[in-house]
């Protein structure tokens, strides 16, 4: 599991890519913490994004909640199918803005 | 006739005054009558003395009338023979009698022949009335020999003075005749040779109307007999002198008339009652003195009670004519005395028809009608209160009967109503029948699937009605809610009964069996508290052992225990309340479990022992057994036959990691291997994925002390049907399935970090299925292959 953060167009780019399961959770997790803690709107780059469990969509919710408190957005972008399904099962599919 | 007696019947006042006219009727004839027989006597008495007083009367008057005859001719006599060489003094005796006695007829002092030599061969100083004055003449003379004479020549014969029988005398120079009778005496000189007759005449017609003229009755006369029963006074004048007293019976023999005569002509004196001419009569006879006369005074009997009669006949018809002017009134004072009864019905026919409130007439009487009239209002205020009561109280118990249906309805609701059948479910066929014994009742089943498993209940709480039904819904919902969250049926019923029983302030309980098939296995787990235990009808018919634990509802502390059993294919789980054991027929003979047995044996032997076959069978056998006897119990029976096949197995894999999220790659590998082996797309194998990571992850975490390691063991089947992944560890007792549902409409602020993994096991899989069996925890996922 691969996560990249950059600074887009005055935005916080989060790139994943490859698996996000419990066990790559954790490390992902660390990796995403500056979006916890920017002032900026969030951009969630799931394009290559092949999998992703209850243990990363935690990781999704924590970025969410602490984004809104300061009064920015989350958006995702490039979900494939599978992954959306997770995302509509689970009801996260109404909390967040897709691109 | 019969309208005439229809008419009495209908009118009291009728039929009463004819009983009181009747009775006074009665009384009258009754007294009257008496009083008129005695008075008959009275009268009769009265009848008698007056006719004596009468005829001694008229008896004294003519003895008094031939006394002074006797007198004067016993003076003239001592006259006549003091002076009988003075032959014109003859003359003025003679005249000086009848001067003296103007109601005598005549008189005549008569010498033999030739007495007076100067005087010729008759000399007979006669004296007699002419009209208004007397008349003396020579009485004798060619045409009236006089020697000849019955009054002449009797003195000789007899040698005393005497009065004659009744003859005619003759007076020739008048022509007149007339019927006298005489009273002879003879003239004696000196020497006491007989040389003339004095002889005084008495009027027969007279003397008939001197007797006659006082008549005691109208119809009375009066009779006078000589010596020899001549009569010389009869109102028919032609038996003067010509009959006597016993002429008549010469030709038809009277001894009444004979003995008169004789008693009579005896010198008797009397009364004597007899019939004369037909016609009762009383005679009164007494002699005349010395005369040898008679006379009697014949009263008819109709006379005398002529007054009498007409007396009787005058009140006989007073009473009768009183008897209907009585009827009459009677009849009309009775009708207005019973008015007011009337009155009465009329009104009661009015409140009869259904105007309760009618006016009851007020009479201030204080008499029986014054009495019924205030009975009657008493009763009329009485009714209409009644009325009102039960008015209200059969509204009451409409509403309550509508409740009760309405509750009926609702308890209805509460069971299930939709069975599965081997037409639209794999696992388990299932048929329940309740009947409650009244509109609501105590009994109770319940089932229901969650996570591959069947849950349910069947329970009996004590009583029936509505305490009951009201107790049997508390279970059946608490059974529902405890049973959302526990898998195991002891804990499910130990829950159960803490809740009831701490609620349970009347003291009920229900008898209880919970039980929880696992479908894919067979397997029956179940906790039974007193009730009756199921049968199983499958290899045979036999009864599935319980614990005896106490039922729901008595002691909040109590552990209930747990029971296990394998459910083979094909078999029945037969459930039932006591209403089926109890039911009684009767003569409350009662069912029994023998014949329940004998029933599943029989349906069994029939290969009828599917769920609803069963339950028919038993429920017509029952029927049949209580006949038309009240059912005394709520019958219940449910019927669970497990119906699922072990499918073939077509593949099978296992992977084994340790507690270790690191692992999870390993694992999802596993998983994209098997899906793809089944056969699931690139879509579906990632929801199963995630599905199964959720799982593992959630032992790998929970399942073990944090900090000691322990194995978790994920094996996959498939069949042409389904794959299943069963997921087992060995850590603490576990159960996923029991974790309360995450909400997903929850907005973002809102929503919870944890939850998550439940509602993905869910929704990606088909069923999730938790068992503790030998201290592991299992739990299988299941997804159909499409």
């Amino acid at each position: 599991m691969k996560t990249t953060i950059k600074e887009q167009d005055g935005k916080m780019v989060a790139i994943l890519e490859g698996t996000l399961d419990t066990a790559a959770a954790a490390e992902t997790e660390k990796a995403m913490s500056p979006l916890n803690s920017t002032d900026k709107d969030v951009i969630l780059d799931c394009t290559d994004l092949a999998y992703i469990s209850s243990a990363g969509l935690r990781i999704f919710l924590g970025i969410l909640q602490s984004a809104r408190g300061k009064g920015h957005h989350v958006y995702i972008k490039g979900l494939n199918d599978s992954v959306r399904s997770v995302f509509t099962i689970t009801g996260f599919s109404n909390i967040f803005e897709f691109l | 006739m019969k309208k005439f007696l229809a008419y009495i019947r209908s009118k009291l006042s009728v039929r009463v005054s004819i009983w009181v006219v009747f009775f006074a009727a009665i009384i009258f004839t009754v007294a009257l009558g008496f009083l008129f027989y005695e008075s008959r006597d009275a009268v009769r008495e009265e009848a008698i003395g007056k006719a004596t007083r009468i005829l001694d009367n008229t008896s004294l008057q003519v003895e008094s009338i031939m006394n002074r005859v006797e007198v004067a001719s016993n003076l003239n006599k001592w006259l006549v023979e003091r002076h009988l060489n003075q032959p014109d003094s003859m003359f003025v005796y003679s005249r000086s009698i009848l001067l003296n006695n103007p109601d005598f007829y005549n008189a005549s002092i008569a010498f033999e022949p030739y007495h007076f030599k100067e005087k010729g061969r008759y000399f007979s100083a006669y004296t007699k009335h002419i009209g208004d004055s007397i008349r003396t003449i020579q009485g004798g003379s060619d045409n009236y020999q006089y020697f000849y004479a019955d009054w002449y020549l009797m003195p000789f014969l007899l040698d005393k003075p005497s009065w004659t029988e009744p003859y005619m005398d003759l007076d020739v120079a008048t022509d007149t005749r007339e019927m006298v009778t005489s009273y002879c005496q003879a003239i004696n000189d000196q020497q006491g040779r007989k040389v003339g007759v004095i002889n005084i005449s008495l009027s027969i017609t007279w003397l008939s109307q001197t007797i006659s003229a006082t008549k005691p009755y109208p119809n009375s006369y009066s009779i006078m007999i000589g010596r020899g029963g001549t009569y010389f006074v009869h109102p028919d004048p032609e038996k003067i002198t010509r009959q006597s007293i016993f002429t008549q019976t010469l030709e038809h023999p009277d001894p009444e008339l004979t003995d008169l005569g004789h008693a009579m002509t005896r010198g008797e004196q009397g009364m004597k009652s007899m019939k004369l001419n037909g016609k009762k009569c009383y005679v009164f006879y007494k002699p005349l003195g010395k005369t040898g006369c008679s006379m009697a005074i014949v009263c008819p009997e109709s006379d005398i009670f002529r007054g009498f009669n007409r007396l009787q006949n005058s009140v006989r018809i007073i009473v009768f004519v009183g008897l209907l002017l009585m009827l009459f009134f009677f009849i009309r004072i009775i009708t207005f005395e019973l008015h007011p009864l009337r009155k009465l019905a009329d009104e009661a026919e009015t409140i009869a028809s259904g105007q309760f409130n009618a006016q009851l007439p007020d009479f201030k009487r204080v008499d029986e009608i014054g009495q019924l009239s205030h009975s009657f209002g008493n009763m009329q205020h009485s009714l209409v209160r009644y009325i009102e009561e039960l008015k209200s109280t059969t509204a009451q118990k409409a509403s309550i009967e509508s409740d009760l249906r309405i509750a009926s309805g609702i308890q209805k609701g509460m069971l299930p109503d939709k069975f599965p059948t081997k037409t639209d479910c794999d696992d388990v066929q299932i048929y329940a029948s309740l009947t409650p014994a009244k509109d609501v009742g105590g009994d109770l089943f319940d089932f229901y699937f969650r996570d591959e498993k069947l849950f349910f209940c069947i329970g009996d709480v004590s009583g029936k009605g509505v305490p009951a039904s009201l107790f049997m819904a508390v279970t059946r919902s608490t059974f529902r809610t405890v049973s959302a969250h526990e898998s195991m049926p002891d804990r499910i019923m130990t829950i159960m009964n803490k809740t009831i029983a701490d609620m349970n302030k009347n003291n009920m309980f229900v008898t209880l069996f919970v039980g929880v098939l696992d479908l894919p296995t067979g397997r029956l787990h179940y906790s039974n508290a007193g009730h009756d235990a199921p049968l199983l009808v499958g290899a045979g018919v036999g009864e599935l052992p319980c614990d005896p634990n106490i039922p729901v509802g008595f002691m909040p502390d109590w552990k209930y225990t747990l029971q296990e059993a394998q459910i083979f294919t094909g078999t029945t789980i037969f459930l039932f309340t006591d209403g089926l054991t109890e039911a009684m027929d009767a003569e409350k003979n009662q069912f029994q479990m023998e014949r329940v047995n004998e029933v599943a044996a029989k349906a069994l032997s029939q290969q009828q022992q599917e769920p609803q076959q069963l339950i028919d069978k038993m429920t017509e056998t029952v029927h049949h057994f209580v006949g038309d006897a009240e059912q005394s119990d709520d019958l219940t029976m449910m019927g669970i036959q497990y119906i699922r096949q072990q499918d073939n197995i077509k593949m099978q894999k296992r992977l084994v990691l340790s507690n270790d999220v690191q692992e999870v790659p390993q694992l999802n590998d596993f998983v994209d291997d098997v899906c793809q082996t089944a056969g699931f797309d690139e879509m579906q194998t990632m929801q199963i994925k995630v599905a199964v990571e959720e799982a593992v992850v959630n032992v790998m975490k929970y399942a073990y002390p944090a900090g000691q390691k322990g194995d978790i063991t994920i094996e996959a089947a498939s069949n042409d049907v389904r794959l299943k992944f069963t997921i087992i560890d060995s850590g603490m007792p576990f159960d996923p399935t029991v974790q309360s549902e995450v909400d997903t409409t929850l907005s973002a602020d809102e929503r919870k970090i944890g939850g998550l993994g439940i509602h993905i096991m869910r929704q990606n899989m088909d069923s999730i299925n938790y068992e503790r069996i030998d201290n592991l925890n299992v739990l299988t996922l299941r997804k159909r292959i499409v």
